[in-house]
């Protein structure tokens, strides 16, 4: 089986892998990082998001191989991401605003989505800093190639978090 | 406080640190010094710290077999320890849902019951802590005060933390309970689902004096969670462990003709297995799993069936089915007499189709079988002791042989709470053939097509109304296939033992509350197997799905009050009240209207339309009453005709649970329940054919997105003269009714079906 070359949180990690394993199965089986979470394995639901240069991709339907050069960010990496951006250094108590705001507005029941919500929630906030509540619903409904979905209906907690986090990351 | 207790000191303890206090007894269950007799994998309650320890580093472990499902439930247990300990809820960490690491915890539902097993048990703790405080500082221990696990009195003031230092103390606390055990004449085919419970009777903090509950304590695990440190049960994986994914049959009644054969040579190290009609590929690469199951499944053949009505028909498939009464409650001969005197009498059928709990990751087991016969598991389920005794039973191994390790998972919705359904039985199958632990990840799809699902069912109702418009009598019977196969997939297709299960409901079929005391009401269930119920995979496998029976038989009844209101001319919250004498419902009602911006008029709205692209507008109420909790939910929509789409623009919820313990996680349960309820009202349907279901992705089987949702906005007040009652549930019970009747108040029409699809919209509108 081929190596990948690949930028995962900042770091360099080189993976052995069919060329079209979908990322998702590289980065909970063989580097551990289980914060990103298989959902519906066909694009439908959200819950499997990670950032591939800042822009939500679908880790259950995106070849490995397609993301050489890429830099890509999970939930795991969203400390760095924040503390890159505002060159501080990063430590175990660093959290991105929007792990802060998530944290602090409460917004899992379950969790399961939460991860591939946050990802989603970092590509909006990147696009549109101050988004409005009508952005933020749109955004999460009608982004390709599908709504985040969340079973438990946390909806109206995940909007208030993305608004506070955006202020969060404003300030 | 209970004389029964005893307080032994046992001086100090090599380890040291942690006073521990342990359950005493299992009562079925002789008790040995090295465990509990023939049960070595499970806690022994008289050794070990099974409810609670005390570190005197200052962390407190709590142990329950009930897990969090994503209710919040940790969140409450530990505000309820900290509450009758006088500790700070922060410090504590809960254990929680696993067989050998906790007390048998029972069902998921009745969070109540374990909440009131560990106050309890952290009531009797802060005796002995005080006896011991009161030794320690010469002070009578009715002069001690605690303050976040500061003991306090003349003067002086020790903490917990070296109260406990190197000391062990072992407290009686009577329970009561057994193990769950096969058995034929219940329902669900287990018994002893319940869990244990602490019979003592510590005197409790009284409610006026709670500091703990009420607040909006910050659910342990949610940082977690959010910082991708909380290990999901999908999360696991053990050394040598091999990747499993599932072939299934071609439709419900198939059986295995020949597995597809494997191309090696594409597929290296993977592997076909087949047990009965039970046929997974294994691989030690997941990717290679899938792929090669993929290939295997395009080349299995299987047997055609076609046994199934296909979902348009279902409810005249229901119609048809032979019934049993389950339960029935009121004077059925005085109602008809009621009805036969009524002024207007208005009959009515309201049905629904399947729907499903529809978690957003599938179901996922690892289990691993060892040379000695014993198997462990990691799984979600809600019930790891019922699961034990599933699994058990289905493997012809003793029920101490299986352990089964929870952790959190997506979701389930009530799927769980027996311990059936779900991929454990594949797990532990494959891994006893092939003696290596397996991992069993179901597909989205084969979970949206095989999982147990909540029935499809339909209620005949009748409500006759007198001249002044008062209720003189409503009649509901509602006819549901049972909803309590606890039975495992794997099982069934491997052809080994499983559940002996049946039609009979084992909690009783009758869940409907009738609120409206003012007017006499019968009502009664009736029962039959699963559709399909022959085929060899069960067929439409029902299972219990939050607010469970309660949730569909209050469609039905309060649809037709809905009716009942319009016909008298009522505003329907007025109609409502009029019925009713109970102020707590009353206070509710009017709270709820003042907060939703509700104006009192009968319904349908003067503008209401049936025709025409421009949308026209409604709003409407449905109540539900559920575990000692008032729930109300108000709704406005917007019906566009033409189109046939329905739109929720605003919501409101208001709830009456007693005492809240965390108004933020209330908050949130009852946000969430209503987005449920939004999207039975709406979208969810499980559609098959004649042979198999075809409701299997999210374009298939639609829920709700966040544009679909309105602010949802809560109302509730928190009081002292109530107690505590369940409020996990129930707002997905009381939301679909009020869309239901905002419907009808925008068109002039009653939907009498859910849900509000744009075909079947615009079917009754052009009806």
């Amino acid at each position: 089986m081929p190596s990948y070359a690949l930028t995962i949180n900042g770091a360099p990690r080189t993976v052995t892998a069919a060329a079209d394993t979908p990322l998702i199965y590289v980065l909970r089986n063989d580097l551990k990082l289980t914060g990103t979470r298989l959902g519906c394995g066909l694009s439908q639901c959200g819950s499997c998001a990670v950032l591939a240069d800042g822009k939500e991709i679908r880790s259950c339907s995106t070849p490995v191989s397609r993301l050489v050069g890429k830099k890509i960010h999970t939930v795991e990496g969203l400390p760095g991401l924040w503390a890159g951006k505002k060159g501080i250094p990063e430590t175990a108590d660093t959290l991105h605003p929007i792990q802060t705001a998530w944290i602090e507005e409460q917004v899992p029941q379950c969790g399961y989505c939460q991860s591939g919500m946050m990802m989603a929630a970092a590509d909006l906030l990147g696009r549109n800093p101050n988004p409005t509540l009508a952005q933020v619903k749109d955004a999460f409904t009608n982004t390709p190639p599908s709504p985040h979905l969340c079973r438990c209906g946390t909806y109206n907690g995940i909007a208030a978090a993305v608004l506070k986090a955006a202020k969060l990351m404003r300030a | 406080m209970d004389n029964e207790l005893t307080l032994t000191r046992r001086g100090f303890v090599k380890a040291g640190g942690a006073l521990f206090v342990g359950a005493a007894v299992f009562p079925s269950l002789a008790v040995g010094a090295a465990g509990v007799e023939g049960h070595p994998s499970t806690m022994d309650a008289t050794k070990l710290a099974s409810w609670l320890e005390l570190h005197d580093d200052g962390r407190i472990v709590v142990r329950t077999g009930k897990t969090e499902t994503g209710t919040s439930a940790s969140a409450f247990y530990a505000q309820a320890v900290a509450e009758e300990l006088d500790v700070d809820p922060a410090v504590i960490t809960m254990v929680m849902g696993s067989t050998d690491d906790t007390p048998d915890g029972g069902l998921s539902a009745g969070f109540l019951g374990g909440a009131a097993n560990l106050k309890k048990v952290a009531a009797m703790t802060r005796v002995a802590l005080l006896g011991l405080a009161s030794t320690k500082l010469g002070v009578p221990v009715d002069t001690l005060t605690v303050t976040k696990g500061v003991v306090s009195g003349g003067g002086k003031s020790v903490r917990y933390t070296e109260l406990v230092k190197g000391q062990q103390l072992d407290l009686a606390i009577p329970v009561t309970g057994d193990f769950p055990k096969i058995n034929p004449k219940d329902g669900i085919g287990l018994s002893g689902l319940l869990g244990l419970r602490v019979t003592s009777n510590p005197t409790l903090k009284p409610l006026k004096d709670y500091a703990v509950i009420g607040q909006s304590f910050a659910r342990p695990g949610i940082r977690e969670i959010v910082t991708a440190k909380a290990q999901y049960s999908g999360d696991v994986s053990l050394p040598g462990m091999l990747h499993a994914r599932m072939v299934r049959p071609a439709t419900l009644g198939s059986t295995l003709v020949a597995a597809g054969a494997l191309d090696h040579a594409k597929f290296p190290t993977a592997e076909v297995v087949t047990k009965g009609n039970l046929v997974a590929v294994v691989s030690p690469n997941e990717w290679e799993a899938v792929q090669a199951a993929q290939a295997v499944a395009a080349a299995t053949t299987w047997t055609p069936w076609s046994g199934l009505p296909g979902s348009d028909k279902v409810t005249a498939a229901l119609r048809a089915a032979t019934w049993t009464p389950a339960e029935k409650r009121g004077d059925a001969a005085k109602i008809d007499a009621a009805l036969a005197g009524a002024a207007q009498v208005i009959s009515a059928t309201y049905e629904q189709p399947y729907v499903r709990h529809a978690p957003m990751g599938a179901f996922v087991a690892l289990a691993d079988a060892k040379a000695d016969g014993s198997v462990t598991l990691y799984s979600q389920t809600s019930q790891a002791q019922g699961a034990r005794a599933n699994i058990a039973h289905t493997l012809g191994i003793p029920f101490e042989k299986v352990t089964i390790k929870w952790a959190q998972g997506p979701g389930q919705y009530g799927r769980t709470t027996y311990g059936g359904d779900g991929a454990m039985a594949d797990a532990a199958i494959l891994s006893t053939l092939l003696k290596k632990p397996v991992r069993v990840q179901w597909t989205m799809p084969e979970d949206l097509a095989w999982s147990s699902a909540s029935p499809a069912w339909y209620a005949d109702v009748k409500v006759g109304l007198d001249a002044t418009g008062h209720m003189v009598g409503l009649k509901s019977e509602w006819y549901q296939p049972h909803e309590n196969d606890a039975r495992m997939l794997g099982a069934l297709l491997a052809g080994l033992p499983t559940l002996p299960t049946g039609p009979v409901s084992g909690f009783g079929a009758l869940h409907s509350v009738w609120v409206y005391e003012q007017s006499p009401a019968f009502e009664a269930a009736y029962v039959t197997d699963n559709l399909a119920g022959n085929a060899v995979s069960g067929g439409l496998r029902g299972n219990i799905m939050r607010t469970p029976q309660q949730r569909q038989q209050n469609y039905a009844v309060e649809g037709i009050i809905t009716e009942a209101a319009a016909a008298a001319k009522a505003d329907p919250v007025e109609f409502r009240i009029r019925h009713t004498t109970n102020d707590v419902f009353i206070n509710l009602m009017k709270a709820t209207a003042a907060k939703h911006g509700w104006t009192p008029r009968p319904s349908p709205n003067p503008k209401a339309s049936r025709t025409g692209t421009t949308p026209v507008t409604g709003r409407g109420v449905g109540v539900v009453m559920r575990s000692g909790g008032w729930w109300v939910a108000m709704a406005d929509v917007e019906v566009t005709p033409g189109t046939g789409v329905v739109k929720v623009t605003a919501m409101t919820v208001g709830v009456d649970v007693g005492k809240v313990m965390n108004p933020r996680h209330l908050t949130s349960m009852m946000q969430g329940g209503a987005v449920m309820g939004v999207g039975e009202a709406l979208f969810e349907e499980v559609t098959f054919d004649t042979g198999k279901v075809t409701s299997t992705d999210w374009t298939k089987y639609r829920i709700p997105r966040m544009g679909d949702i309105p602010e949802i906005k809560t109302i509730f007040t928190s009081r002292d003269d109530r107690g505590i009652n369940g409020g996990g549930e129930a707002a997905n019970a009381s939301a679909p009714v009020a869309i239901m009747a905002a419907f009808f108040d925008a068109t002039g029409v009653m939907p009498r079906r859910i849900p509000l699809a744009p075909q079947y919209v615009k079917s009754i509108l052009n009806a």
